[in-house]
């Protein structure tokens, strides 16, 4: 008793107005705010590389496999936020033993195994299998092995394994929109289906969150573009950044109706919540929903872009603007999150009061682990790339045209 | 037979045999990683209910002081605290009545366990007495003053805001500052002992409100004035203005 009094005491200061007493602490913290934003990049990026392989959108091939392994190696990553959170990360297995159809969180865990297992394990393997096996021959010792095994000790090259491959690819990616969809659909709907809080419940949620999530994988990937090529010695290919950032702007229009749409409807139907919502916008929320996530987020990369596209801007200058374009992106959907799972929880049940979010620097909810988290992704893309040389194919067709292999 | 085998693509040979193995493995693996008696009852394990069962018992309640303590009991029903628990102030105390010598209760004689229930906060309910404690006789503790089995306040409350903290304090910022309470509400003196039995008036119609608003009232305020014949005749003027905070802009 004694404890509990002293440490809620001092968070009391912040609370103003009237909250219920197990509304003055956060129970979701920033790391479930990482949660929505990683696998929002997951999506996204899956999405961008299926656009090259469904609807045919040439100039995007440089970006193809960077998104599919992009996607992979924040997938993987994707849950660690919610086992650090949820603690036991060794129970969660068990979800999968016991499948409960009457939770909706439980059953994430299967969206998530269909979507890794199904969708992106096995585009990736039919996509680089030719180049596993060749790969395979090509070197000896452990590394030999190493290939042998992820391709599964696969060996066919013929022309018609090979054409079969593409039509896998194909037909996965089929697959796989509507599972990009229902992966971060499912986020959202995990927020939108709690009716007991205004700021999440709304069958619109879902929706908003998938092409925020569309946004930010694109933008994801114009940046590791950007970053990677220079890197590897090679020319940034301005066909696909244009395309990229045409895409880019398009789905941003489409997200930011989206969320306009909402906002109209929420203040039109001016329910209850209406004045406390307004007050949580106002006050606790002001600077990063108002300024980072509508103006810097959203705003100014829209004009940004729509200027590049209307006036003609030199390459470089170009390249520029659509890099900050997209981190300023990057920092507009990471407070989209932020505003939704943080600011669903400001305010109280009882609609007559706000509390405060205090973020811990140590421990197992705190920065340290968030920003560590939220590197983890680029490492695992670096060691994959690594493995995988998802160029291979291209430099070796521009440096000796037309090899035997 | 052999031709129609052969036909399959060499990838998804070798798939079904990845996504045999993981099945198999699943379904082998499975039932061994299932706790016992899981699904007999429900989406648990059976045995959770018994370990539900085997927990210790902490607190003992109330009618379990009865039979050792029945001055305290006693004493505690007859007044103001009869409503709380023995346990709320003394701690758990289940291993006391196994053996009372052994396991002594603690005695919260401190000035902070009282305040947790008794500090003024705007949404505690009207006439639930409130002190600020920093200004409440804040060098002694509070059982110097009051007995806590039943609590009654050494001296009958001066003030209204004793008991009718956010009232006194919502008034004191209002246009109405300068009214005094019985002024609007008779009180009878011993409702501030027995509140619950012997109630104070309340205005009962416009017309009390008119005394000073009227047009032609003759109260020399400076109040402003409104038609009481025209002004939403439809209702008590309560219902709009909140009379301890009235606002009219
Ligand atoms: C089986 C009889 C028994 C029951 C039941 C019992 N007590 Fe006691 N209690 C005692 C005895 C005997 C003492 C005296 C111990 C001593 O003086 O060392 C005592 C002492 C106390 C004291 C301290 C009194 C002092 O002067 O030190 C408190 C407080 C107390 N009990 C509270 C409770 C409460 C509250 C309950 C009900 C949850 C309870 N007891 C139930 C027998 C009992
Ligand atoms: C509001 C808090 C509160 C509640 C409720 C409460 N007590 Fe106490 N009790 C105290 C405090 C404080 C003391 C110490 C008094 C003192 O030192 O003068 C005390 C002292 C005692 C004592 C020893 C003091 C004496 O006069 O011998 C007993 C016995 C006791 N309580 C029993 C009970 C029992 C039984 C109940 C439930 C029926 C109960 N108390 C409920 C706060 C409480
Ligand atoms: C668990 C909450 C709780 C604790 C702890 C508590 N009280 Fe109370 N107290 C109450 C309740 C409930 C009432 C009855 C209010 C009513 O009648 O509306 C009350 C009433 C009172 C009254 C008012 C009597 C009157 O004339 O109206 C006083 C004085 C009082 N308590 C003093 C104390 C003291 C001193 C302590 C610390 C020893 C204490 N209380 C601890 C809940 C508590
Ligand atoms: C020096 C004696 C003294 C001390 C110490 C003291 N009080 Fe009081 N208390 C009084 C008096 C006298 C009143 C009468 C109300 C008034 O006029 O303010 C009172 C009134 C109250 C009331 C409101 C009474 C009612 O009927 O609503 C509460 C509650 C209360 N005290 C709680 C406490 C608490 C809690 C503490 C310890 C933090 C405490 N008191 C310490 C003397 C004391
Ligand atoms: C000892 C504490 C106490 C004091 C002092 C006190 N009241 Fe009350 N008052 C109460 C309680 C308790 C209630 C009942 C609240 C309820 O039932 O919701 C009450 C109710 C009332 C009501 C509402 C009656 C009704 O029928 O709704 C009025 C009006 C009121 N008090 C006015 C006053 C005024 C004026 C004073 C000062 C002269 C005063 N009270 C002093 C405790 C107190
Ligand atoms: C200008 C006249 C006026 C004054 C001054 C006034 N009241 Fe009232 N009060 C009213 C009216 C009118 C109501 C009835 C409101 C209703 O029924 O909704 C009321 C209702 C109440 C109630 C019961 C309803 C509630 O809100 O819980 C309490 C308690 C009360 N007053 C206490 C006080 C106290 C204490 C003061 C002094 C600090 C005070 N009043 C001063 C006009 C007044
Ligand atoms: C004793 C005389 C008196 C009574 C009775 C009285 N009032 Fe007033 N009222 C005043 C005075 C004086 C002012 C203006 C004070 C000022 O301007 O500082 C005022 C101001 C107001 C205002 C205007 C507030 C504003 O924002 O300008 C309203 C509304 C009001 N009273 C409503 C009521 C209601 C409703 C009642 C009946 C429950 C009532 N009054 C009873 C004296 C009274
Ligand atoms: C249906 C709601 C309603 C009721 C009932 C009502 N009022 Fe008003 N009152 C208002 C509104 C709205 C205003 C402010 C707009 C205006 O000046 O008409 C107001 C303004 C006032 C003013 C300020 C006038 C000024 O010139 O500043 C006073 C005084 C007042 N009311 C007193 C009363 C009194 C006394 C009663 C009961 C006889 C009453 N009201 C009943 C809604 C109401």
């Amino acid at each position: 008793m004694e404890e509990i009094v002293q440490h809620l005491t001092p968070l009391l200061d912040q609370v103003t107005g009237y909250i219920y007493p197990n509304e003055i602490e956060l129970h979701w913290g920033l790391l479930v705010v990482i949660y929505p934003y990683l696998t929002g990049l997951v999506a996204g990026a899956f999405i961008l590389a299926s656009l090259v392989k469904v609807f045919n959108v040439k100039e995007l091939q440089p970006t193809y496999r960077l998104s599919l392994l992009t996607a992979l190696a924040f997938i993987v990553i994707a849950p660690l936020p919610l086992l650090a959170h949820l603690g036991h990360p060794e129970k969660s297995f068990e979800i999968f033993l016991t499948p409960n159809v009457n939770s909706a969180m439980a059953m994430f865990g299967f969206v998530y195994a269909w979507y890794l297992m199904a969708v992106l394990l096995l585009e990736l393997w039919f996509d680089f299998r030719q180049d596993l096996v060749t790969m395979a021959n090509e070197s000896k010792g452990f590394k030999r092995l190493f290939y042998r095994t992820i391709s599964l000790f696969s060996k066919d090259l013929s022309e018609k394994a090979i054409a079969f491959d593409h039509k896998a690819v194909r037909v996965i990616t089929i697959i796989g929109i509507p599972s990009a969809f229902l992966l971060h659909g499912y986020v959202g709907f995990l927020f939108g289906s709690i009716k007991a809080n205004p700021w999440w419940s709304s069958v619109l949620i879902p929706i908003v969150f998938l092409f925020s999530a569309i946004v930010s994988g694109v933008a994801l990937v114009i940046l590791l573009y950007m970053v990677i090529t220079p890197l590897r010695n090679k020319v940034v290919d301005m066909l696909c950044l244009d395309k990229l950032a045409s895409y880019l702007f398009y789905i941003m229009i489409v997200d930011f109706s989206l969320e306009i749409l909402d906002f109209i409807h929420r203040v039109y139907e001016s329910e209850e919540s209406i004045s406390i919502l307004a007050s949580l916008v106002q006050n606790k929320l002001f600077s990063s929903l108002v300024i980072m996530q509508v103006l810097m987020g959203m705003i100014l990369p829209l004009f940004t872009i729509a200027a590049v596209k209307t006036f003609k801007v030199p390459a470089d200058l170009r390249k520029l603007l659509y890099f900050i374009s997209a981190i300023l992106v990057q920092v507009g959907i990471f407070s989209t999150r932020w505003n939704v799972v943080i600011g669903g929880q400001l305010f109280s049940k009882s609609f007559m009061g706000l509390t405060t979010y205090k973020m811990t620097f140590f421990g197992l909810e705190g920065l340290l682990v968030s920003i560590g988290l939220l590197i983890m992704p680029f490492i695992i893309l670096w060691i994959l790339i690594k493995i995988l040389d998802p160029w291979r194919s291209e430099d070796a067709a521009l440096s000796t045209p037309t090899t035997g292999q | 037979m052999n031709n129609w085998i052969s036909k399959i693509p060499e990838q998804i040979k070798l798939l079904a045999v990845v996504v045999t193995v993981i099945i198999t493995a699943f379904l082998i693996v499975r039932p061994m990683l299932i706790p016992a008696g899981f699904g007999e009852q429900g989406h648990f394990r059976s045995g959770a209910l018994n370990d539900a069962v085997a927990v210790q018992f902490k607190y003992a309640g109330k009618a379990s002081c009865v039979e050792c303590h029945d001055d305290m009991t006693d004493m505690l029903a007859g007044g103001y605290h009869k409503k709380l628990s023995c346990e709320v102030c003394h701690g758990p105390l289940a291993g006391h009545i196994d053996d009372p010598d052994e396991n002594t209760p603690s005695f919260p004689r401190e000035r902070t366990l009282c305040p947790v229930c008794h500090e003024y906060l705007s949404s505690r309910p009207t006439g639930f007495p409130q002190i600020v404690s920093q200004s409440h006789n804040s060098l002694k503790a509070c059982i110097s003053c009051h007995e806590p089995h039943d609590p009654v306040p050494p001296d009958v409350p001066s003030q209204c805001s004793a008991c009718h903290g956010e009232i006194s304090r919502s008034k004191a910022v209002s246009h109405h500052v300068d009214i005094e309470c019985e002024f609007c509400h008779t009180t009878p003196e011993l409702h501030k002992t027995s509140p619950r039995q012997y109630r104070p008036s309340k205005p009962q119609n416009r017309e009390f409100c008119g005394q000073c608003h009227t047009k032609n009232s003759k109260h020399n305020t400076k109040a402003p004035r409104i038609d009481l014949a025209t002004h939403e005749t439809r209702y008590d003027c309560w219902q709009c203005h909140y009379p301890h905070l009235p606002e009219a802009r």
